[in-house]
């Protein structure tokens, strides 16, 4: 009994020290507060910007963007996948460049993107989408590359019609690859979305720490950094749950 | 060394006085989720230097569990397991162990495995190497030196793993159905070699193996198993080398496979 | 390689007939599929030229390709492209070093020490969820936005892919190796070295080329955002500030051409390592 309990309290004895750490030292006043503010600061910071609506409107800004950008890049990568896998034709003519375009992380895209579309709304969205384009391209590629051909030939054999090759053969091969294609997508484009707020934006968790880090408002950049991984967490989880539900026949 | 390789080099009959076992009432149990599963109950063998033994019994009985008590892999709840009258206390290398699957190291070449048997040894290099290129040639690997695991077939991959227990000339080798999962022809081929390496090393050799002739055709003495005890040990009155088709097997045979069905 | 081998017999029986229409050599063939992946890139470039071609202010984002050109001399004979993409390769890989070594040491003890793994796996576990980015503007508050920090980030983005993998890798030494191990005597560092490394190299090694394409797109990330000393990253950000595109499109291709050979070259080396491996 006693044991278990410890096991059960052994993970949080090094945050604990962290924590209390963080405490002891911001409690006298060697630190300014430029440099580390107490950790109720920060909460306080966070429920100020909570209140004042502020943080909504930030977290709306960003999540509509990463949204409506994923939902372009990855829907484009899905056509575009399937295309690469179905069409020698595609593949002859836009499989190399697609390749070459793909070894240029994101990021690098920002500043060209900045000079051809401005620092409105617009660049955001193209690289949110370019990001989100080319994992869920390459996943659906593969996914149907990969649907055997011996199963395709099981599905002759018996003559199953067309729909039920759709349904019971083409679907459940290819989705699960799909879905951890468009699982990467999007930690890639919230993961771009956040650089590009932080370089250019009105609004948005990025542009929040920005200028947080421009004020040197410690607390401001703390809270930031902290929804900033838990947007993640979340984004993360919620496609791996969809995974799950779909893809149960699979041994995880 | 190359007397315990050259199978001229040794009279057949000149058995070493080293190698003996004896197993005094051991008792062994698993825990499985909290109950007490007891494998082996009050089992007693004497095996004399240099004899092959060959366990044959059903699935489950604990033959593996009883080698690897040999082996110090595991340890006896109660009762004693001697070599040469001293405890067996642990893996050591007086003792090797063949298992089912071969086991070699995929990432190191058939050579390098064999070698690392040989890392306790204080031998120069360049013997160490001589040492292994004689055991490779004894069981018959001769080029396959520089050969990765996964470049070998079923039976060669099971010679090196024979030619890797043997490097560090143990006195007792344990011989887990070590051609059990070869093909029938491979099979028959690798038990004269088996045979051939004995008569060569002269060593213990316990062997667990599920085929009866198998067992008849290398065991001087054959313990056959029912679930958690020794249901009987026979001793094959035939000389070695021997010929598959004596006449002297064929009732032992007959004796073995009904105890098997019996239990 | 001899003729025969590529030619059927028939075209030598009636090679004076079909003379004319031989079939055009293999190597043209594959010369022509494979140019056909040239046609959009060109297609790409030529409709950047025709837009710059419209009026001034096209010209502005679309820049002329000769200009593209000049950039790319004048980058080259200066020494700017160089000395830019050595700092940006240094920083990277020194921050794959660091950080890439502290995520093996840590992994390997949490693989080897459940208590280890107790005290700091949950830590961890929470601290990866932030972007590597996104510690940009607390790391920048601390340590400001000089190489100290830009190292830190990138550390930090190579650090959790090698953490994980190599914990992995080294998690799942079977133990039927390791009873080998047992029964041979191996010391402690044989069995680490003989049997716990090549188990977990190929985890290692795909932790490797994750925490590589990591610290490279942190590398060109930080330098981009803090814009301070040199790096393709910080050329880029100048470039953009003065609204240099040619010098911004180099600075694209640069980054995709050095990833890549980074890659490369870690693919070799992987495949190497795993000569061992029925796939390698
Ligand atoms: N480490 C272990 N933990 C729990 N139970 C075990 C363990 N090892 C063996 N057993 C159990 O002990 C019994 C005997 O196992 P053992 O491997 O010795 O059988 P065996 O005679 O070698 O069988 P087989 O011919 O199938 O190899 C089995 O019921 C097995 O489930
Ligand atoms: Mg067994």
């Amino acid at each position: 009994m006693r044991s278990t309990l410890q096991q059960r309290l052994l993970p949080l004895l090094v945050p604990g020290l962290i924590l209390a750490t963080w405490f002891a030292v911001t409690s006298g006043d060697d630190f300014t507060a430029q440099v580390l503010v107490p950790p109720a600061a920060v909460l306080d910071s966070f429920n100020e910007l909570l209140a004042s609506g502020e943080l909504a409107d930030h977290l709306r800004a960003s999540l509509s963007r990463l949204l409506l950008g994923f939902g372009i890049g990855s829907g484009l990568g899905l056509g575009f996948g399937i295309l690469l896998a179905r069409s020698a034709l595609v593949n002859a003519f836009a499989g190399p460049f697609f390749q070459a375009v793909r070894q240029v992380p994101s990021i690098a895209f920002l500043p060209m993107l900045i000079l051809l579309l401005g620092v409105d709304e617009g660049f955001k969205l193209a690289i949110v989408a370019k990001a989100a384009f080319f994992p869920v391209a390459l996943a659906t590629h593969d996914a149907v590359k990969g649907i055997s051909k011996g199963w395709l030939e099981v599905a002759a054999i018996y003559r199953l019609s067309p729909l039920r090759v759709l349904f019971r053969l083409i679907l459940p091969a290819t989705v699960p690859p799909v879905l951890t294609g468009l699982r990467l997508g999007l930690t890639r484009a919230w993961i771009v979305l956040v650089a590009a707020e932080l370089m250019a934006a009105e609004n948005g968790i990025g542009q929040m720490m920005e200028m947080g880090r421009q004020m040197f408002r410690i607390d401001t950049v703390m809270v930031g950094v902290a929804l900033t991984g838990l947007i993640g967490f979340a984004l993360d989880q919620g496609v791996r749950l969809a995974e799950r539900r779909l893809v149960r026949w699979k041994a995880v | 060394m190359n007397a315990i390789i050259d199978p001229r080099s040794v009279q057949a009959d000149s058995a070493p006085a080293v190698g003996g076992l004896a197993i005094r009432h051991v008792h062994k149990g698993f825990d499985i989720d909290g109950r007490k599963l007891s494998v082996l109950e009050d089992v007693s063998l004497t095996i004399a230097p240099g004899q092959f033994v060959s366990i044959v019994g059903a699935s489950g009985c604990g033959k593996s569990t009883l080698l690897r008590l040999i082996a110090g892999l595991e340890r006896q709840d109660s009762g004693d397991i001697l070599l040469n009258e001293v405890p067996v206390a642990g893996p050591g290398l007086d003792r090797g162990l063949i298992f089912q699957d071969h086991r070699l190291f995929p990432w190191l070449t058939v050579e390098q495995n064999v070698l690392l048997a040989l890392s306790n040894s204080d031998e120069a290099a360049t013997d160490k190497r001589a040492r292994v290129a004689s055991l490779l040639t004894l069981v018959g690997l001769d080029g396959f030196a520089q050969a990765f695991p996964h470049q070998l077939s079923g039976g060669m991959a099971q010679r090196a793993a024979i030619a890797r227990a043997l490097a560090p000339q143990p006195q007792v080798l344990l011989l887990d159905e070590p051609l059990g999962a070869l093909d029938a022809l491979t099979r028959l081929r690798l038990q004269s070699e088996l045979q051939r390496i004995w008569l060569a090393q002269r060593s213990t050799m316990i062997m667990v193996t599920h085929d009866v002739d198998e067992a008849l055709f290398l065991g001087d003495v054959i313990v056959v198993m029912q679930p958690g005890r020794i249901a009987r040990i026979l001793h094959v009155p035939s000389t070695h080398p021997r010929d598959r088709a004596d006449p002297a097997l064929a009732p032992l045979k007959a004796e073995i496979l009904s105890l098997l069905h019996a239990g | 390689m001899s003729l025969i081998a590529e030619f059927p017999p028939t075209s030598f029986v009636y090679a004076d007939r079909i003379e004319d229409h031989d079939p055009p050599p293999a190597w043209l063939v594959a010369l022509v599929k494979r140019a056909r992946g040239l046609v959009l890139p060109l297609l790409l470039a030529a409709a950047w030229h025709w837009a710059s071609s419209i009026d001034a202010s096209m010209a502005y984002a679309f820049v002329p390709l000769d200009q593209v050109w000049e950039r790319l001399l004048q980058l080259l004979s200066t020494g700017e492209l160089a000395i830019n993409a050595g700092s940006s390769l240094g920083r990277a890989l020194t921050g794959l070093a660091l950080g890439g070594l502290s995520g093996i040491l840590l992994g390997s003890l949490m693989a080897g020490f459940p208590l280890v793994e107790r005290l700091f796996g949950p830590l961890l576990q929470a601290f990866r969820q932030v972007p590597p980015l996104g510690w940009l503007p607390l790391v920048g508050l601390w340590l400001g936005s000089g190489e100290e920090a830009k190292q830190l980030l990138v550390a930090v983005a190579a650090f959790h892919p090698l953490l994980l993998n190599s914990y992995e890798g080294f998690a799942q030494a079977e133990k039927k190796h390791l009873e080998v191990g047992r029964v041979l005597m191996l010391s402690r560092w044989r069995s680490f070295r003989f049997i716990l490394l090549p188990t977990a190299l190929p985890s290692i090694l795909t932790g490797v080329g994750q925490a590589l394409a990591f610290a490279w797109i942190s590398t060109i990330g930080v330098e981009l955002l803090f814009g301070t000393g040199a790096g393709l990253g910080s050329l880029m950000h100048t470039a953009q500030m003065a609204g240099d595109m040619g010098v911004v499109l180099l600075c694209v291709i640069s980054i995709g051409l050095m990833g890549y050979g980074l890659n490369l070259i870690l693919s070799l080396v992987r495949a190497r390592l795993l000569r061992w491996r029925v796939t390698g």
